[in-house]
């Protein structure tokens, strides 16, 4: 192989480690300077035994998606395997417990559907693990060190990052995991012939032990308390519970504060009201949850106090598919609650992205004192992707309070019209700055007023602040081929990695294809996607929602027919299926 | 009538694929299984010394695609070994721990070289050299190596001879006359192999045998009965063929060197036949027992029992006489026309 | 009280007032002859109820895990007054069934191995423990000093019996020293346990031979009880042309002879017939007397050789060869002498009793093959008439009262292969023993021993997981360059300490029987989580067979209808996960032994 670039699948029942495999996995893979991603994906239920799939790619080329089919399936729990095995490749290897404790009824045994030209490999998984640490549970590690020796992985540096995983549990518990996998991997190299060719080499060429292996939500989380958080009020919901569980760890220790609230309107109105009270504040929910906050969205904007919501979407509608993925809450974000109602809404397309989102949301609802969406999804959320540790924000994202000044205090409008629309706020008990701030409609000093002049006036200068922030985005990501392009996909959020990954290998097609993403949904880089527009023949806009929310929206600015590709299938958009789409629209 | 029957074939090689487009063919709408325990797609053993010089890849090595199973519908489970067989329950247990039940079943499971008993001593020392397994696992070996000793006990050593000759390498043979397969090799036969190898300057030890071998870091060091003395890098044996039946033993099914059949190729249970190298029949013309050598009568067998699972009842009838010609001198073969 | 009983009981919850009872586990020893506790015995430990003489199998080989050889030693000799010899040549039908050996579980414990190492490893001033009756004055007679009359012998001396052993030939041992050869039986280890028996007062007179130098009426007028254990001295013949030529021996004379220390002309090319043990010592030990080609020729296939997969490979290792599905025709000669022999091709055929095939000839497939010498070793049988014309026979063996030893002479009895026809060394020996337990009856009148259950709680298993997956250790042999030399050294090396103790851990130790106590447990199935095969079950009932004991679960797999979960100790592997993992500490461990005990004690 020229380029390394290998998907692993560990495919279990809960309960099996299938998870912790697979991090331990990408860990050490990140470690020995590999760039990896990891999508895991397990049951809904929070306790059962489902399947679990602890899905990474490991690549020496940088990755944008997890891919969507595996070159290595490792089979923890057979019947589950038995469905994974579609998404193993052609030429694809199977690692399975060729000694489970009894024996499989027909066609219960994942190798029994293996097709040509895959390999099969049969590791006594069980017994290893039994022989090696007295149990079964041990079994993930087994398979750890089978595909270490398989694969030609550093023997000793793998145990040395298992140690490190492992290093504040008991002996006992190092022991058993570390022994286990040395058992697998002697039995491995004794007895089994390598048949395919894959190979990891030149491993340790760059040992990179400081980085962060971390998925959205936890680059969500870090860069929200790197940018100052104070309060974070929430309620659980998959799949944002991780950044209120970081919170609920982190906030106190820095003198934060964090709330779990007895439901979702309670968490927004905490943020309102530490935002009123001029602290950094969030929220984090999906779809259900959002909804519920929709009202006390109208006045965070009506009252002009910073509050930021991070939306991780799933399938819906309702409760929908908790553990799925889809992009379907874009509507409500940009549309939900009553009235005319301007908002900021950023949908990062990455994990990185997630940090630098987290610390631009709560920087532009400070400043400009409106309410932002962080749009995040199932897969955002959830994948996990290794990265250099970010630097800190600069000091002008810590603080972007605008107070007024002694002389706009001698006589305080707390909504004074100004250019820009914003208001200088004082924060309450400043001396002079005492005002008004409700639900109603209001004159600048804030007091309820319902007459003509003020509301056209009041709407204007709220609409007036996404001018500001229009000049503060970061320019939109347009990559592939640079002249006249046959196709420009267009994307946004968590598909705009797949979008990007499928332009390049249609570019190395010989597709002229270019593409098109912005971290910033509203304000939206309006002129910037024209431009491109003009320079494509073809506009495809690929998203994981049915009725293409985000190809309407577009369409606002570009009034011409676009190619669409909606899915709904719960799983994170693949740049195979965006590569697919685009030979399909190429000639037509 | 849709048939509801479960055909199990037991070995990927010419006699279970012949079978297998034999039942295909008659029964259209029956499960047909084929079990390998090769990951391999079907292959032509003879052209593995091809693969190994790289004259030809792996494509070229197989017989056909698994395409052309998913056309014909035909399970192909590559990769998956035989542990038992409950004849009496028509289930087969498989060595990864999955039972499989059939209706009826074809033995086809071929053969493997043998470690004879005389050299049984140096058994850790010696390759064997038989599949694609093999060929993929020694194939750096080979093409590295510089010298070879290589136990001539069969017909198939000596291709393996003129094959590391023709690459180049250092090759000794050593003649196994009296345990020759699959006959024995009269004086007459070895003297002619003798100078036939010998002209190409490979050297033949003849009336000798294997005293000491000691793996040092140069390598094989070989001590010879005759006092003959050399360093290998590889020692291969080539000293015939055993059939694959160890899965059978004890089951029920009889057998003896191979899975003991009649001249319809049905072993002692009704639902079970065997065919190809593994199965041992009585041939009158010679009085004995014979096991069937080479690719063509594993074809002809494979057919006639799947006939035979069928309720045609053919006769197996043995190839008829020929003669085959090898290294300087010619064998009358009345059963077999080819060992490849 | 005993565990079956608290196991039935809780087991059949919805009958019985049991329900609510709380299962105490076994606290003290408890002996039992309940037949239900005598059925778990017999099912839960194959290896011992294959054993001939019920030996304790698990018992001895845990001994030997724990470094006591000595005690090792001794538990065999209850059972079996000559371990070392047995450790050699034992047909081991308990290997057959030892449940490491069952399919997916590897290979049988080497149960003969371990009983070797015992006697080989133990102190060699080693204390023999001896459990003595007081005299009783009464004298019996033993006729034949082979293993059936060495083990009655020794079971009437400790009774308290006087024996007087005949012996035809001028050693004792009978088969064991003149049928089995040295390089598998080295005469010390036979004699050194041959005298432990002769030292209880046993007066042994050899080179006589009842009938002939003495009869049977003389002998009952001297004692008052006779044991007749003449073995099978008589060789089955094969009733072809030829056979009477010179170079042609009938096996066990073949081996007499060998034994004797004679060189019996063999020639280069030797041609055995036979498929038994007999046949391979003929084989192997022409191959010692300069034999360059030894083919053993046999009328089935391998796979119906009475004979262990152990001794065919040492046969192959010395080169002998198997001719399979062959059947003698005629022996041919030249001047009286052996030239070849002309066979037919044979076919297997199905037989409906074991070993259920039968060879039948195939027609005009005969063949000719050259020999110098045949041997004829196709087993032999008793002469019943050798020690008196009017003991009743039943064709060619003594003929018994049923399940007893009694002939139909007033105080004659018979035991060993003259009265069971030709079988193995324990079995003659176990004969022996329990002869003379009917004798002893006969003699004073009343059963002075009886077998019980021993049923004792044990707090863990002692035994470690991985032991399960340890390889059977193989016996280290003489290279073969080392085997054909003067002396006939012994082939097989023993184990070594070391190697004995992996073997002796490999042991399940099935005598540890485990039962859930259904009044505790509470149905979580966290045993059935762990099993290591499907060895817990969901049980619906456990029905009682006609002999009392219990068959196996009834199992279901409704819940509805679970009445308990419960461990089919035939199917349990002794892995002690799930003792391990119940929460509810509800698996009680019972040891089950099956022991010998003095009524009167």
């Amino acid at each position: 192989m020229s380029r390394l670039d290998l998907v692993v699948e560990i495919c279990g029942s809960a309960g099996e480690g299938t998870i912790s495999a697979g991090e331990i996995l990408s860990r050490f893979m990140s470690e020995e300077g590999y760039d990896i991603m990891s999508f895991d994906s397990y049951p809904a239920e929070i306790r059962g035994f489902g399947k679990c799939v602890a899905h990474t790619r490991i690549s020496r080329g940088g990755v944008l998606t997890p891919g969507k089919f595996a070159d290595v399936l490792i089979a923890l729990n057979d019947i589950h395997s038995i469905g994974q095995l579609s998404v193993l490749k052609e030429k694809g290897v199977l690692i399975y417990d060729n000694k489970p404790a009894r024996y499989h009824l027909e066609d219960q045994s994942v190798v029994g559907w293996l097709e040509p030209g895959m390999t099969p490999y049969g590791i006594p998984l069980t017994e290893l693990s039994i022989k090696a640490s007295g149990n079964a549970r041990a079994r993930n590690m087994v398979a750890l060190g089978a595909f270490s020796a398989l694969f030609g992985i550093d023997r000793d540096a793998f145990t040395e990052s298992i140690r490190r995983r492992y290093g504040k549990k008991q002996q006992a518990v190092i022991d058993s995991n570390v022994n286990s996998f040395l058992e697998g991997y002697a039995w491995t190299l004794e007895n089994v012939r390598k048949m395919d060719s894959f190979r990891f080499d030149g491993m340790s060429a760059e040992v990179k032990r400081d980085q962060l292996i971390i998925n959205g939500n936890e680059a969500t989380a870090m860069g929200a308390l790197a940018a100052g958080l104070h309060l974070y009020a929430g309620y659980p919901i998959t799949p944002a519970t991780k950044i209120m569980e970081i919170m609920s760890k982190e906030l106190p220790k820095r003198g934060g504060i964090f709330l779990q609230t007895e439901d979702e309107i309670s968490s927004i109105a905490h943020v309102i009201g530490a935002g009123f009270a001029g602290e950094r504040a969030m929220t984090g929910t999906s779809g259900p949850g959002f909804c519920l906050m929709s009202e006390f969205t109208g006045l965070a904007v009506m009252a002009e106090v910073p509050a930021v919501i991070v939306d991780s979407q799933r399938g819906g509608p309702s409760t929908g598919m908790p553990t799925k993925h889809e992009q379907s809450d874009l509507n409500i974000a940009l549309y939900g609650g009553s009235g005319d109602s301007p908002r900021v809404v950023i949908a990062p397309t990455c994990v990185e992205e997630c940090y630098q989102a987290a610390v631009l949301a709560l920087y532009i609802a400070e400043k400009y004192q409106t309410l932002v969406i962080l749009l995040l999804d199932f897969f955002l959320s959830n994948s996990i992707k290794n990265m250099d540790p970010p630097t800190a924000p600069e000091t002008k994202y810590l603080n972007a309070h605008i107070v007024p000044d002694a002389e706009a205090l001698s006589d305080y409008k707390r909504f004074r019209i100004t250019e820009n629309g914003i208001s200088p706020r004082t924060i309450p008990g400043t001396e002079g700055g005492m005002f008004f701030a409700t639900g109603l409609e209001h004159d600048e000093r804030g007091k309820p007023v319902y007459d003509t002049v003020s509301h056209t006036r009041m709407t204007e200068k709220r609409f007036r602040k996404h001018k500001g922030i229009a000049t503060e985005i970061p320019a939109p990501e347009v990559s592939g081929y640079e002249g006249d392009a046959d196709i420009g996909v267009v994307a946004w959020g968590s598909s705009a990695g797949a979008a990007r990954e499928a332009v390049e290998y249609a570019n190395e097609k010989g597709i002229k294809a270019a593409c098109f993403s912005s971290l910033f949904i509203s304000p939206f880089p309006e002129s910037e996607l024209k431009l491109f527009s003009k320079r494509c023949r073809k506009i495809l806009v690929p998203e994981m929602n049915y009725s293409g929310q985000f190809a309407n929206m577009i369409a606002r600015y570009l009034e011409r027919p676009m190619e669409r590709l909606n899915l709904v299938t719960g799983l994170p958009m693949a740049s195979e299926d965006i590569l697919k789409k685009i030979e399909e629209i190429e000639y037509l | 009538m849709p048939s509801n029957d479960h055909y199990v074939i037991i070995g990927n090689g010419p006699a279970g694929n012949h079978a297998a487009d034999v039942l295909r063919k008659n029964d259209p709408d029956a499960r047909i299984t084929l079990l390998s325990n090769e990951s391999m797609l079907f292959y032509y053993k003879h052209k593995l010394p091809a693969l190994i010089k790289g004259t030809i890849g792996d494509t070229e090595l197989s017989v056909k695609g698994a395409r052309d199973y998913k056309e014909k519908n035909i399970r192909l489970r590559l990769g998956q070994e035989v542990e038992r067989i409950d004849p009496r329950e028509n289930r087969i247990y498989l060595k990864h721990m999955e039972i499989m039940s059939y209706t009826k079943l074809l033995i086809a499971s071929g053969a493997s070289p043998r470690v004879l008993p005389l050299v049984s001593n140096f058994a850790k020392h010696l390759k064997l050299f038989s599949s694609f397994t093999d060929a993929l696992n020694q194939i750096g070996d080979i093409r590295n190596g510089r010298r070879y000793l290589v136990l001539g006990g069969d017909l198939v050593s000596f291709k393996f001879v003129r094959m590391l000759k023709s690459m180049g390498k250092e090759v000794d043979c050593l003649l196994y006359p009296d345990a020759f397969w699959p006959f024995t090799l009269t004086k007459d036969m070895a003297e002619a192999v003798n100078k036939s190898l010998t002209k190409d300057g490979i050297r033949v030890l003849s009336n000798d045998g294997l005293k000491s071998m000691n793996q040092t870091c140069e390598g094989i060091d070989v001590v010879t009965d005759n006092g003959y003395t050399a360093t290998f890098d590889s020692v291969y044996a080539f000293l015939g063929m055993v059939p694959n039946i160890s899965f059978a033993l004890g089951s029920g099914i009889d057998t003896d060197r191979g899975i003991l059949v009649n001249d319809h190729l049905k072993t002692n249970f009704n639902n079970v036949y065997a065919a190809g190298d593994c199965a041992q029949i009585y041939n009158p013309d010679i009085k004995s027992y014979w096991l069937s050598v080479g690719w063509k009568n594993a074809a002809v067998q494979g057919a006639v029992a799947a006939e035979n699972l069928l309720g045609a009842g053919y006769v197996i009838t043995p190839s008829p006489k020929s003669i085959l010609s090898v290294e300087g001198f010619t064998v009358d073969t009345s059963w077999w026309e080819n060992f490849d | 009280m005993n565990v079956t009983e608290r196991y039935k009981k809780n087991l059949m919850v919805s009958n019985e007032d049991g329900m609510t009872k709380a299962m105490e586990s076994v606290k003290t020893i408890v002996y039992s002859t309940d037949p239900r506790d005598m059925g778990l015995v017999r099912k839960s430990i194959p290896c011992q109820n294959a054993c001939p003489a019920k030996t304790n199998i698990p018992g001895y080989i845990r001994c030997i895990h724990e470094g006591r050889y000595g005690r090792s030693y001794e538990l065999n000799r209850m059972a079996n007054i000559l371990p070392g010899v047995l450790g050699r040549i034992c047909s081991k039908p308990c290997e057959l069934f030892c449940r490491h050996g069952e399919s997916d579980l590897g290979k049988s414990v080497s149960i003969c191995s371990l009983k070797r190492s015992a006697a080989d490893l133990k102190s060699p001033l080693h204390r023999i423990m001896e459990g003595l009756y007081s005299p009783s004055g009464k004298t019996v007679a033993v006729v034949g000093a082979g293993p059936a009359g060495l083990g009655a012998a020794h079971e009437l001396s400790v009774l308290g019996h006087r024996v007087v052993l005949f012996e035809a030939f001028d050693k004792p041992g009978g088969m064991l020293m003149y049928g089995i050869p040295e390089f598998r039986l080295p005469r010390d280890v036979l004699m050194l346990e041959v005298e432990n028996i002769l030292r209880l007062g046993v007066v042994l007179k050899t080179g006589v031979r009842v009938g002939r130098d003495i009869s049977l009426d003389e002998l009952l007028s001297e004692f008052e009880a006779v044991v007749i254990t003449t073995g099978c001295p008589v060789p089955n013949r094969l009733n072809v042309p030829g056979e009477d030529l010179e170079n042609v021996y009938p096996g066990l004379e073949f081996m007499e002879r060998v034994n004797r220390g004679e060189k019996p002309y063999v020639g280069k090319t030797v041609m055995v017939i036979g498929d038994g043990f007999t046949a391979m010592d003929c084989a192997r030990s022409a191959l010692r007397l300069g034999a360059t080609e030894v083919k053993i020729n046999i009328r089935k296939t391998e796979e119906y050789m009475p004979i262990d997969d152990l001794e065919k490979h040492e046969v192959k290792f010395e080169k002998i060869r198997f001719y399979s599905l062959v059947d003698t025709q005629r022996i041919l000669g030249e001047n009286g002498r052996v030239t070849g022999i002309e066979f037919l091709r044979t076919k297997l055929e199905y037989s409906p009793s074991p070993p259920y095939r039968t060879a039948s000839v195939m027609p005009d497939s005969e063949f000719i093959v050259p020999a110098d010498s045949v041997i004829v070793a196709i087993g032999q049988r008793p002469e019943p008439s050798g020690v008196s014309a009017s003991i009743e026979a039943d064709g060619s063996r003594i003929r018994t009262v049923k399940d007893r030893f009694s002939t139909n002479i007033k105080g004659v009895f018979a035991a060993g292969d003259c009265m069971s026809g030709a079988s193995n060394v324990i079995s003659a020996i176990s004969r022996g023993r329990n002869c003379a337990l009917d004798v002893d009856e006969y003699l004073t009148g009343r059963k002075r021993k009886i077998q019980v259950v021993r049923l004792e709680s044990v707090p863990s298993t002692d035994r470690d997981r991985s032991y399960d997956f340890i390889p059977r250790t193989p016996m280290d042999t003489l290279d073969f360059d080392q085997r054909v030399k003067p002396g006939n050294p012994e082939v097989e090396k023993g184990y070594t300490a070391e190697q004995a103790a992996d073997e002796s851990k490999r042991c399940y130790l099935c005598s540890l029987v485990y039962t859930i106590d259904t009044s505790r447990c509470i149905y979580c199935s966290a045993c059935i989580d762990v099993a290591p095969r499907d060895c817990i079950k969901m049980a619906e009932d456990v029905p009682v067979m006609e002999d009392g004991s219990l068959s196996a679960v009834t199992e279901t797999k409704k819940w509805n209808r679970v009445a308990a979960i419960a461990i089919d100790n035939e199917r349990c592997i002794r892995c002690g996960k799930c003792y391990e993992v119940c929460p509810m500490n509800c698996i009680h461990v019972t040891k089950t032994e099956l022991i010998e005990l003095n009524i009167e004690d």
